[in-house]
């Protein structure tokens, strides 16, 4: 489903690459947690696999398309919820979604079924002409998923999905992405929460300094390392000193 | 299509909600028409149109200043001051008023003037006498003495000022010089032609005068400028390129706020969205535009000024104005693409409006500004602009006079628009 080869990625000005010789791939149907520290490389990989940034050296195939050559194509099947809230906060949740329904070559019932649908898996209807700068942090979060999901992509990458929301709405979104998987879409996610991505993935890569650290299914990683859980293995992978 | 009219509607949904976005849209340019057509009403004025007071010291006593002043008062232009707190003017007095700008200027008729003029009607008769024969001849000195009518202005007085009043003042001693040296020649022949209900003189001077007239085949069409002629188009355009602002913090906004970023992950072309959002500020360009017009035409009056003339000319205006909104909306585009946060686009994309308005003709007509600023201000597109509209409201114009301006903004439309493009491409590869 997801082949990268020797990706190498440094922005101009940059002193040291942020993607440096990574290769990796996963299988189709999975939840893939991509993790590391601030700073590993986890933002602009997943940039790369969806092809928001295409100058980088490496290949990088997703779903069969070479991201580079058939970018359009690719980005008709995954779906990108980005870290921030990316949604007009003066247009309400209705318009929001209805805007980007519309730029998807949705229209009509279809697009207003799949909304109010999206709208009320999410528990968001009852709010759904409430401006997006009134929602609190959890039901932008919410929103921000659901914006991803109007073309119904194969492949639905994460950036972050469950930071600085509440336990209900991080339970919600939860339990929504292992409903998503098991209906047979792949799920590529990343997270600083690491009981939440040892508990939510079938398989975790671990970078760190843009390249890859470990990679594998969580529980057998752990014990291979003979540590106690997914964080331990982190702490003792990437180190305790704190990153900027 | 459907994603061009998407973004339309969704850039209606966000400027509708943007209350301090569309007070900057409509009433500031409100603001700046009527402001600036009111201050700028009185130098569009012609001096014909103003009652000056000045002050007047007659050393003279004679026939000449009494002349020179009821001619003054009989044009209705002067209202004449000789007297200063009770007491008759004299020269340091005058040299006083004039230095604390109490008048604006002082008209002083020297001592022997008449003596100098009647002398000098006297030797022009005899001359005309001798060369017809006639054998009297008048008392005359040889020796002509120069006396000269004096104007003392206010130091801070416009140098066309100056030469307006001086022009009136010499039209007058010119007339009574005429009055004095045919009543001379009259006495010469023994014969009165002052009295003569027959012969007008004054008439007779001007059988040969100066006359304005129209170079406009219509009789409907505006013959000059005036300041609601001038400001309304100048300020409607400026107004228009105001909204530069506007659009680039909407494009920051979006990028900053991760929008910008989710449109560049949905497939197709981008370029869709960027229409659309260009559609959109072309329309609300163009409405801010007629409605400024319309504050020209009926507001106007309402306040002293004259009603805007709007031409004959309606199709070609609507082609120009949406040429100037595209270029304007797409110097927003660049502006917000230029720049990453709204605190660095902001000062530039303001300041450059008012420099672009500056040599472009909006404070004052091109035709006034030196010839270094002449040429620089081919690069403003206000300058096009304003040129185009100026044909088709004041002019007879038709399509070909709206080539050029017109060529010129879509011309920078399609630069502004090609290097926003290279920047975006440059940043996504960075």
């Amino acid at each position: 489903m997801v082949c990268v080869q020797h990706l190498f990625k440094q922005y101009r000005n940059a002193d040291t690459p942020s993607v440096d010789d990574l290769s990796f791939s996963f299988e189709k149907g999975k939840i893939v947690g991509l993790l590391g520290p601030n700073g590993a490389g986890k933002t602009t990989t997943i940039s790369i696999l969806c092809g928001l940034i295409g100058e980088y050296n490496g290949t990088v195939n997703v779903l069969g398309f070479d991201v580079k050559s058939h970018n359009c194509e690719l980005k008709k099947k995954i779906g990108v919820v980005p870290q921030q809230i990316a949604l007009y906060q003066n247009l309400s949740c209705r318009e929001n979604l209805f805007y980007f329904g519309k730029l998807y070559n949705l229209s009509g019932n279809t697009l207003s079924k799949k909304v109010d649908e999206l709208m009320h898996q999410f528990g968001l209807y009852e709010h759904a002409d409430k401006q997006i700068k009134n929602f609190s942090g959890g039901m932008k979060r919410r929103a921000n998923i659901i914006a991803s999901l109007l073309n119904s992509p194969t492949i639905l990458i994460l950036d972050e999905p469950t930071a600085g929301v509440d336990v209900q709405s991080r339970s919600m979104i939860l339990s929504f992405l292992r409903e998503y998987n098991q209906s047979g879409h792949s799920i590529i996610y990343t997270s600083h929460l690491l009981d939440e991505a040892e508990a939510l993935c079938d398989d975790v890569l671990i970078i760190d300094a843009g390249k890859k650290i470990i990679q594998g299914q969580p529980l057998t990683i752990i014990a291979e390392n003979n540590t106690a859980s997914l964080e331990e293995l982190f702490l003792k992978l990437t180190g305790n000193k704190v990153r900027d | 299509m459907k994603r061009i009219i998407a973004t339309y509607i969704k850039e209606w949904h966000l400027m509708r909600r943007d209350l301090g976005g569309l007070a900057l849209l409509f009433l500031m340019p409100v603001l700046l028409i009527v402001i600036m057509a009111l201050v700028q009403d009185a130098p569009f004025r012609d001096y014909k149109d103003h009652v000056f007071n000045a002050v007047f010291v007659d050393l003279d006593k004679g026939k000449t200043a009494a002349s020179i002043k009821e001619g003054l008062l009989e044009s209705k232009q002067f209202n004449l001051i000789e007297h200063h707190e009770n007491k008759a003017i004299d020269i340091a007095t005058t040299k006083e008023l004039i230095q604390k700008g109490t008048y604006q200027f002082a008209i002083i008729i020297p001592d022997g003037v008449s003596a100098e003029v009647v002398n000098s009607a006297n030797l022009i008769a005899n001359e005309m006498g001798r060369q017809m024969g006639l054998p009297a001849s008048l008392p005359h000195r040889e020796t002509r003495k120069g006396k000269s009518v004096q104007l003392m202005f206010d130091p801070v007085s416009k140098p066309t000022f100056r030469l307006a009043i001086t022009n009136v003042v010499e039209k007058f001693i010119t007339r009574i010089q005429s009055e004095i040296v045919l009543e001379r020649i009259a006495k010469l022949s023994q014969k009165e032609i002052a009295d003569t209900s027959t012969f007008d003189i004054e008439k007779q001077l001007h059988v040969v005068g100066v006359k304005e007239i129209s170079s406009q085949e219509r009789k409907d069409v505006l013959n000059g400028m005036n300041s609601v002629q001038h400001n309304v188009p100048a300020w409607a355009i400026f107004g228009m390129f105001f909204m530069i602002i506007i659009i680039s913090e909407s494009i920051i906004g979006e990028r900053l706020g991760g929008s910008w970023t989710r449109l560049k992950l949905i497939p197709g072309s981008f370029s869709d969205i960027l229409v659309g959002k260009m559609c959109f500020y072309v329309v609300l360009g163009v409405i801010q535009f007629y409605l400024m017009l319309l504050v020209g035409i009926y507001l106007m009056p309402f306040i002293g000024l004259p009603s805007l003339q709007p031409g004959h000319a309606p199709f070609l205006l609507l082609i120009l104005v949406s040429c100037i909104s595209c270029c304007a909306t797409t110097f927003g585009i660049l502006i917000g693409t230029i720049f990453k946060t709204s605190n660095q686009a902001l000062p530039v994309a303001a300041i450059s409006v008012v420099i672009l308005s500056a040599i472009g003709g909006v404070w004052v007509p091109v035709e006034v500004l030196p010839d270094s600023l002449k040429t620089v201000s081919l690069i403003s597109p206000m300058r096009w602009g304003l040129a185009g509209i100026n044909n088709l409201l004041l002019r007879e114009s038709s399509w070909r006079d709206i080539i050029e301006p017109c060529g010129v903004l879509l011309g920078g439309t399609l630069i502004t628009m090609i290097l926003s493009w290279w920047i975006e491409k440059k940043r996504m590869s960075q």
